[in-house]
């Protein structure tokens, strides 16, 4: 199992390099990261994956631009948004993450889609800096919609991922702190555990259940 | 006034965190405020009020905390929600938790902290731009952006600095 912070966001997007992102991620108790919009690669310890996020494009652009990116090792994320771009992106495939579910209108990640989610393999991230930047209204309804999502994991038991949506150092927390955060969600350890290695989960290809030999 | 026996007195815990980036000037007062602050908006003032928080002292890079004993865990999840003091950016990283100081201190002393980086280090170019050392730690360097107004930090490794 590695443990993985399913979205980094090193320079140029942030103020820090991947290398030293990578540092401080073992310092803290990562084994790997997924850094957007950054070559793939090993530095020290930590196994940096590349990553893609596509936000506010619509469907039929998401299919093309995915193709190109299939079979690369590149870990893909969707911003989410209503029921049915959701249901039809989460059907593609190639697709790992859908992330932004606490902005996404309220019943976009239902029963039916969280149905398709676990059918597909395709995780659902918690975005920890939702719970980190934001006060007030704005952090409880996130934890509302995450705890929703809880829920229906719960029934499914489609894959999570953990994400600190980190630009920085600065922004990055250690596995002590996810824990903890992530307790204000109310998952226990082995929830949270499975979470920080789904990454892992949603990018290994699935082992057939029966094997033709011929 | 008779001080209370230390068996009604309330166990404490001491929690030591080092301030992040390196460098950065603290003021005990308003640490305090931020802390109860983060505290108050997570879970409210009734747990606020259990937690009886307080900024020890600060002592370079890092900062001692007291909190009820039990409530260590609490303290820390608001901990990690920090991410400002005044306009600074900031992050406060638990080191350990301890039920006297002078445990803690013996922690710090065996630990190694980042240097500033020698008077009068020479500019370094990354990414085109300018930028001067402010503080080394083995590998990790801080630099900032020469400019005439808001300079600004980046967070980069030796090797970052060679590559460029």
């Amino acid at each position: 199992m590695k443990i993985t912070d399913a979205a980094v966001f090193p320079y140029p997007n942030g103020d820090t390099s991947v290398r030293r992102l990578a540092l401080e991620a073992a310092a803290l108790g990562f084994d790997s990261l997924v850094a957007i919009d950054t070559p793939p690669g090993t530095y020290g310890d930590i196994e940096v994956r590349s990553g893609i996020i596509f936000r506010d494009v619509p469907v039929r652009d998401i299919v093309n631009r995915m193709k190109r990116y299939r079979g690369t090792g590149t870990v893909i994320s969707v911003r989410a948004g209503d029921a049915g771009f959701n249901r039809a992106v989460i059907g593609m495939k190639g697709m790992h993450i859908l992330r932004g579910i606490h902005g996404a209108e309220k019943n976009g990640f239902d029963h039916v889609t969280a149905k398709m989610a676990a059918d597909n393999r395709v995780a659902i991230d918690i975005d920890l800096s939702t719970l980190i930047a934001m006060r007030g209204n704005a952090r409880q309804k996130a934890i509302a919609r995450y705890r929703d999502v809880l829920v229906l994991e719960e029934r499914f038991e489609f894959p999570l991922t953990v994400s600190t949506g980190s630009g920085s150092v600065l922004d990055l927390r250690s596995v002590r702190d996810i824990s903890g955060l992530c307790s204000l969600l109310d998952m226990d350890i082995p929830l949270v555990e499975k979470a920080l290695a789904g990454v892992g989960t949603v990018t290994t290809p699935l082992v057939p259940p029966v094997r033709v030999i011929s | 006034m008779t001080p209370r026996p230390p068996t009604l007195r309330d166990k404490r815990r001491y929690l030591l965190a080092r301030l992040e980036p390196a460098g950065t000037a603290v003021d005990q007062k308003e640490l305090y405020y931020v802390i109860a602050d983060a505290i108050t908006s997570l879970f409210g003032d009734a747990a606020a009020a259990v937690m009886i928080q307080a900024v020890v002292a600060a002592e370079g890079d890092f900062v001692f905390l007291r909190c009820r004993r039990g409530t260590e865990r609490e303290l820390a999840i608001a901990l990690s929600t920090i991410t400002s003091l005044r306009e600074t950016r900031i992050v406060l990283r638990i080191i350990a938790a301890s039920g006297t100081m002078e445990s803690l201190r013996e922690r710090i002393r065996t630990r190694k902290s980042p240097e500033p980086a020698p008077a009068g280090s020479e500019d370094r170019i990354f990414d085109q731009k300018t930028v001067t050392p402010v503080y080394c730690n083995g590998q990790k360097i801080d630099v900032i952006e020469k400019g005439f107004k808001n300079a600004h930090r980046f967070f980069l490794t030796t090797e970052d600095l060679e590559k460029s």
